[in-house]
């Protein structure tokens, strides 16, 4: 049988609240009690139209989120500070109706990875986010093309030094290696080509334009199609190769999936469905959100979560925004865990995965986490009220330490095995055991 | 290429000191701890001091013999009795002691006159050229000399950090990479753990598989790292290291800790702001020399000290020399060609070369005699071990400033 075959529900599979906490940890930023146990309820085929949907979250939306968040980030350009933008952007994961969107605009920003650092200009930056965001489930053909007829990426590899008879190469290769086919799917002599077709597509007072005194319109054998090949055919060439369907595959697995989940078989499967539906990027993330694959027990826990994740997750299912977090603080604390928005370390983007763990981001983790639970996130110190949360949520349920140690690490990680809380003293104050458990291994997992 | 060096007396030294004792706990203090078999703690490290805004060469490492020096610095002129004379005809500045006394020892390199042809006279666009090692703005593509080093260590199983850059400012061009990661570090405070989390013992859970004992290590050797370094702040701070308290001074003070603790990351970067003296610079120019050679001065005797100074090259350059002539606000404008320093005892302490010319001038500005590009290559290929055909494009004569090995 198919790994791409709907899930459902089985004695060794069942829908319970640690596949609730699954899908919201990995397609959104977590989820509140009340989101949790309405998904349990209603079952996965709904809680997954909901991610898909947009109407994911039950509660702590603003009514106005788009018109506020529309003020912020264009305040944050006119600042001229990147920190502003940042925010901004941590603003929307943490308010948005639609968090999957947030989630997929963070994988576009890291595929085609492009720092503020060489583009220098916020408006732009934020303009290819934007670009991220309204393509994020859309067919990949328009993402890309839309992602690179736009100032922001063709600044950050050198399009405007690209021109007829001085080719640059640098669009040509990345636009092959990382954006579309990956290494092994062309020559150098095809980036050469490449490049040649890519002539005169730059960037005039900071719009795209086409040039065509800059275009070398001769002649360019690209991928074994030879003719007086432009930008536009480079782009469609590209999309029409199995190894584009493949890339794209194996971004949307390593995305939505853990470490070996995925074997070649299934991967070309998925790639195969992407060809026949035009690269259609909904299409793939809601055949693998729906997946036995995705339910089945060896990819739950069995990724190293990334820092926004880490850092957005426990905020919403601890239910900060009655004292918001300052998203300023928020984004400073994700680039001492090497997830600096706007800035990836290069071309190639954050590696993820197991890397983004090392001796200086588990401290940046740790400490971000000690100044949740003191509660230095918001202005003025506003530690989270635990014993309301609980009380609200399990009712008279939770009454020994060791209870409420439990339904925090079913809230957080979903877990019901008592392996997931560390060993309790009755009496030990609720902050310093959520300390215990933000720091602990299952608080890296998701 | 030659073979990495191995030191009989820093093998032992590794053996037995107890810092280093740990190490097995600290794969990867700073990179990503994906791989925790390539720590190679015998591995030669390039420290490069930038020395930001155009330093003022000729009156850094002044040809003091020269009437002409004199002529032309009627204001600026260091007089011949306070200059610290490095032979017959040079000196250098009389606020770097230090640096005089590193080069008493040997320890210190002084090569004159290194730019490259057609100078560019932009902070900008020297700067950049320094760092991608390319003179065509053309190949100016964000990745440096020291990135695209980098780049070629990196591999799909190892890790490493491929530079570290100190600092609160974004890396430098020259460090990045195409795929080579730079680690940032501000300061000490990146590497501490909160008090409300060293107070907590940690919950050190059982693993259900790979990935989450591989978590659970990393935590641990994590908090462990930590441990240490604040250990060995506590002890610093408690007596006197000897580093000055200028913000240069302690930039080095921390690659000095880190190359202490971490063995896996091969180039340092940190710099120095404040060169451009257009006006009034004979006090501020004075006093960032004495920064810099203080901070050089104790960085070394902390590295020799601590028996890792055969494994530490310095390198210390500015994007351009000053113009000769100085101007009419007590400044200078921005030059050409300027010296390079270079340090540890790796090299050829000494004066590697002469004097530019001052009477053969190339509009107002000293002429280049070595391309900065000749000591990069002698740098990569001959302590780096990497084939500086590769990083630079082109091939460059060596520039011999190293001892033979």
């Amino acid at each position: 049988m198919s790994p791409w075959a709907p899930y459902k529900p089985t004695d060794a599979a069942p829908w319970n609240l640690e596949r609730v906490v699954h899908l919201h940890h990995r397609a959104a930023f977590a989820a509140t009690w009340a989101e949790v146990q309405r998904d349990l309820r209603d079952g996965s085929d709904v809680a997954v139209t909901r991610l898909l949907e947009g109407q994911a979250r039950l509660e702590g939306v603003p009514e106005s989120f788009e018109s506020l968040a529309t003020i912020i980030g264009q305040a944050a350009v006119d600042s001229g500070s990147a920190e502003r933008l940042k925010a901004w952007w941590l603003y929307r994961c943490l308010f948005t109706p639609h968090p999957l969107q947030e989630r997929l605009t963070l994988m576009w920003h890291n595929h085609f990875a492009t720092s503020n650092l060489k583009v220098g200009d916020l408006r732009l930056m934020k303009r290819q986010n934007d670009i991220f965001r309204r393509h994020a489930l859309s067919s990949f053909g328009d993402l890309l093309t839309a992602a690179i007829r736009d100032p922001a990426l063709l600044n950050w590899l050198d399009a405007p030094a690209n021109r007829k008879a001085h080719p640059n190469e640098n669009l040509a290769r990345e636009l092959m290696e990382l954006f579309t086919l990956g290494i092994g799917h062309y020559t150098e002599e095809d980036v050469k080509q490449s490049a040649r077709a890519l002539t005169g597509w730059t960037v005039r007072q900071g719009d795209f334009i086409e040039q065509p005194t800059a275009h070398d319109d001769g002649e360019k054998t690209i991928l074994g199609r030879t003719g007086n090949w432009n930008g536009s055919d480079l782009l469609k060439t590209l999309l029409e190769q199995p190894a584009a369907a493949h890339r794209l595959a194996s971004r949307l697995c390593l995305e939505f999936l853990g470490e070996h989940v995925v074997d070649d078989k299934a991967l070309d499967e998925l790639a195969n469905g992407l060809r026949l539906n035009n690269l259609d990027i909904r299409w793939g993330v809601e055949t693998i959100l729906r997946s036995e694959l995705f339910f089945s027990a060896p990819n739950l826990m069995s990724r190293v979560c990334d820092p926004v994740s880490f850092v957005v997750g426990p905020l919403r299912a601890l239910e900060f925004w009655r004292h918001p977090p300052g998203t300023i603080v928020m984004a400073d604390w994700l680039r001492r865990m090497d997830q600096d928005l706007f800035y990836p370390p290069n071309v190639g983007g954050w590696p993820g995965g197991r890397a983004w763990l090392s001796t200086r981001t588990i401290l940046a983790r740790s400490n971000f986490m000690a100044a949740l639970v003191a509660g230095e996130l918001s202005s003025p110190v506003h530690p989270p009220d635990l014993a309301r949360l609980i009380a609200n949520h399990s009712g008279d349920t939770a009454q020994t330490t060791g209870e409420k140690v439990r339904f925090l690490s079913q809230l957080l990680f979903g877990l019901t095995m008592d392996d997931s809380s560390p060993s309790v003293a009755e009496g030990e104050p609720l902050g310093s055991l959520l300390l215990r458990l933000l720091t602990g291994q299952f608080a890296y997992l998701h | 290429m030659q073979p990495a060096r191995v030191n009989r007396s820093r093998r032992q030294f590794l053996k037995e000191s107890a810092l280093v004792s740990l190490s097995p706990l600290l794969p990867a203090f700073l990179a990503r701890s994906v791989a925790a078999a390539d720590a190679k703690p015998d591995d030669r490290v390039l420290v490069v001091i930038q020395l930001d805004g155009g330093n003022d060469g000729l009156n850094t490492v002044i040809p003091f013999a020269d009437e002409l020096y004199a002529r032309y610095r009627k204001e600026l002129r260091i007089k011949p009795h306070e200059v610290l004379k490095l032979d017959e005809s040079v000196g250098l500045h009389p606020q770097m002691m230090p640096a005089k006394e590193l080069f008493d020892a040997g320890r210190l390199a002084v090569v004159q006159g290194v730019g490259y042809p057609n100078p560019n006279r932009s902070h900008f666009e020297s700067m950049a050229i320094w760092h991608h090692a390319c003179v065509g703005s053309e190949d100016h593509d964000g990745i440096g000399w020291l990135g695209r080093t980098a780049d070629t260590w990196v591999s799909p199983e190892a890790s490493s950090s491929g530079s570290i850059y100190v600092g609160v400012e974004a890396p430098s061009v020259a460090v990045r990479g195409r795929r080579a990661n730079v680690v940032s570090l501000e300061n000490e405070a990146d590497l501490m753990l909160a008090p409300a989390i060293e107070q907590m013992i940690p919950p050190s859970l059982k693993a259900n598989n790979d990935l989450s004992a591989f978590v659970q290590r990393s935590i641990d050797q994590s908090y462990a790292a930590a441990k240490q370094f604040s250990g060995s702040a506590a002890v610093q701070a408690g007596g006197n290291d000897g580093y000055p308290a200028s913000k240069l001074g302690q930039k080095l003070r921390l690659v000095s800790r880190l190359l202490k603790l971490d063995g896996n990351t091969r180039i340092y970067y940190v710099s120095q702001p404040g060169y451009d003296t257009h006006s009034a610079q004979t006090y501020p120019h004075a006093q960032l020399l004495r920064e810099f050679s203080s901070a050089l001065k104790a960085f070394m005797t902390d590295l020799q000290v601590s028996k890792l100074d055969d494994r530490v090259v310095v390198l210390a350059f500015s994007e351009f020399g000053r113009r000769v002539d100085e101007n009419a606000s007590g400044g200078t404008d921005h030059g050409a060609a300027g010296p390079v320093f270079l340090a540890g005892s790796p090299v050829r302490g000494g004066i590697l070369n002469g004097h530019p010319s001052l009477s053969d001038l190339d509009v107002g500005d000293l002429k280049m005699q070595v391309d900065f590009r000749q000591v990069y290559a002698t740098l990569l290929q001959n302590w780096l071990a990497v084939d500086s055909q590769t990083i630079l494009k082109e091939q460059f004569k060596p520039f011999d400033c190293l001892r033979p090995s």
